[in-house]
């Protein structure tokens, strides 16, 4: 008799101990895609506040290039406006074209191009580049271990339970190098 | 030659690292029964309260102390963003396509190309790489080096390499209590019938011997864990060029000012130019790694 019970109690246990971890393991990697996906917005920002910084460095040396300037600064409002993460992600995609726009008109001008100021923001618009890539290749990854936990069995199960559901892919364009050829 | 993906890379090393740590638990417990049968049970216990606050002591002390022991015993200093930006931005890159929170960086002064990360938890790591390694490689190579070292912290290496050296610490307190204390208990054991000297033999050769059995598995989890680490900072990075470029660098170097390495942290530097055979080494040989690498 007590020995049956002990085996019933520890089979409960063990079944109540592996319904709370899968419920855990849903939760957390769903916060990792979560919280790679503001990773990915705050690298935006942090592209999108350099550009105030650099038409005004620009404008010192190339003071006819208004249309540049003007596409840059719509762009980047476009960004700051937009709400969702995928809207957001669109964004981006315009700043990086207007930025684009303002690198290649500063190859017209050798002065600009060796000042220093210009030359640091040169050089941390593109760290941020690199940095998107790895915050994105990081997002795909969560996704991607979060649906194979949701796809598989057991962990198929436990996600019908508790109304898990298989994430999709929002595809973000892979970072174009805006910046040309820096040399360190 | 047969491609290797890094996934399955991690995988396989994930394996026999486990297949020897067990191996070091069986070579523990093999010790303990062999003397608990060879001596009087009093002895047992003695033995066994004395290395299991003994092992205590020393897992808490290198838990908590060694990240602060091995930057002062390397002379590193703290690395500023405003001075060091690039190597910020790398491991801020890393950080990213690794989901782990930024390190504390260090440098230390020396010629050499080579780097080394501490810190029992992702969120109190340490990164420190040496003036050298940033003057003589490039960006990408750089990073290479960097997605090893930030491997090591992810795969939780330094807790991991921790915790097999207090079971090898264990086991070499064990056996020379053991063999200190067999002097004074043969003389009123030898009545005692022939199974009981067999197991006194047999518990004197593994005392002698199983020391040294699990320094090589030690050595050999050190090197495993150093593929492993190789392969993660692929995943990170998505490509193995840079590591091998800073790799082949490496070799080619001929810095003659050598940090002096103490032994308890070796295993946590990107690379060990030492002379001893293969079996004695923490760290694989480099063009070993290169090989692996360069399949992947």
């Amino acid at each position: 008799m007590t020995t049956l019970m002990i085996i019933l109690i520890t089979l409960v246990v063990l079944l109540g101990v592996t319904f709370l971890s899968y419920y855990n393991k849903f939760v957390r990697l769903k916060q990792t895609i979560e919280n790679s996906e503001s990773q990915i917005n705050v690298q935006m920002k942090k592209r999108a506040d350099l550009i105030p910084n650099l038409v005004a460095t620009v404008k010192g040396y190339a003071t006819h290039e208004r249309t540049v300037f003007s596409e840059v600064t719509k762009a980047r409002t476009a960004f700051m406006s937009a709400k969702s993460f995928e809207s957001k992600v669109k964004a981006n995609a315009g700043v990086q074209t207007a930025l684009k726009g303002v690198f290649a008109v500063a190859e017209n001008y050798p002065e600009l191009k060796a000042s220093a100021n210009f030359l640091q923001l040169q050089q941390e618009t593109s760290a941020i580049e690199d940095k998107i890539a790895y915050a994105r290749q990081f997002y795909n990854d969560s996704i991607m271990t979060y649906n194979n936990t949701v796809k598989v069995i057991p962990g198929k199960w436990f996600a019908s339970l508790y109304h898990f559901k298989e994430i999709k892919y929002f595809d973000i364009p892979e970072e174009e190098k805006v910046v040309p050829s820096i040399k360190f | 030659m047969k491609r290797i993906s890094f996934y399955q890379q991690i995988k396989k090393n994930k394996r026999s690292s486990v297949i020897l740590i067990l191996s070091t638990l069986i070579i523990l417990f093999g010790l303990i029964t062999i003397i608990a049968l060879a001596v009087s049970e009093e002895y047992f216990f003695t033995v066994i309260i004395f290395g299991t606050i003994f092992s205590i002591v020393y897992i808490l002390i290198s838990l908590f102390e060694s990240s602060q022991i091995i930057l002062k015993s390397v002379n590193a200093i703290e690395a500023t963003p405003e001075e060091y930006k690039e190597y910020h931005n790398l491991v801020e890159g890393m950080c990213l396509a690794s989901g782990m929170p930024k390190p504390k960086l260090y440098v230390m002064k020396d010629n050499q190309i080579n780097a080394f990360a501490t810190g029992n938890k992702p969120e109190e790591s340490i990164v420190c790489v040496t003036t050298g390694a940033l003057k003589k490689l490039n960006k990408q190579e750089l990073e290479g080096v960097i997605a090893h070292e930030m491997s090591h912290i992810a795969n939780y290496d330094i807790r991991f390499m921790s915790l097999v050296a207090v079971i090898v610490g264990l086991i070499s307190i064990i056996s020379q209590i053991f063999l200190r204390s067999s002097w004074r208990s043969s003389s009123k054991n030898s009545d005692n019938g022939n199974a009981q000297i067999i197991f006194f033999l047999l518990a004197i050769v593994l005392a002698i011997l199983s020391p040294l059995l699990v320094t090589i598995v030690q050595l050999s989890i050190s090197r495993k864990r150093e593929y492993m680490a190789d392969a993660s900072a692929v995943k990170f990075v998505r490509s193995p060029t840079g590591l091998i470029h800073a790799l082949e660098k490496i070799k080619s170097d001929t810095s003659e000012d050598k940090i002096s390495v103490p032994d308890a942290v070796a295993p946590l530097f990107l690379t060990k130019p030492t002379k001893t055979h293969e079996l004695f080494q923490t760290h694989p040989p480099i063009e070993k790694r290169i090989e692996i690498l360069k399949r992947m």
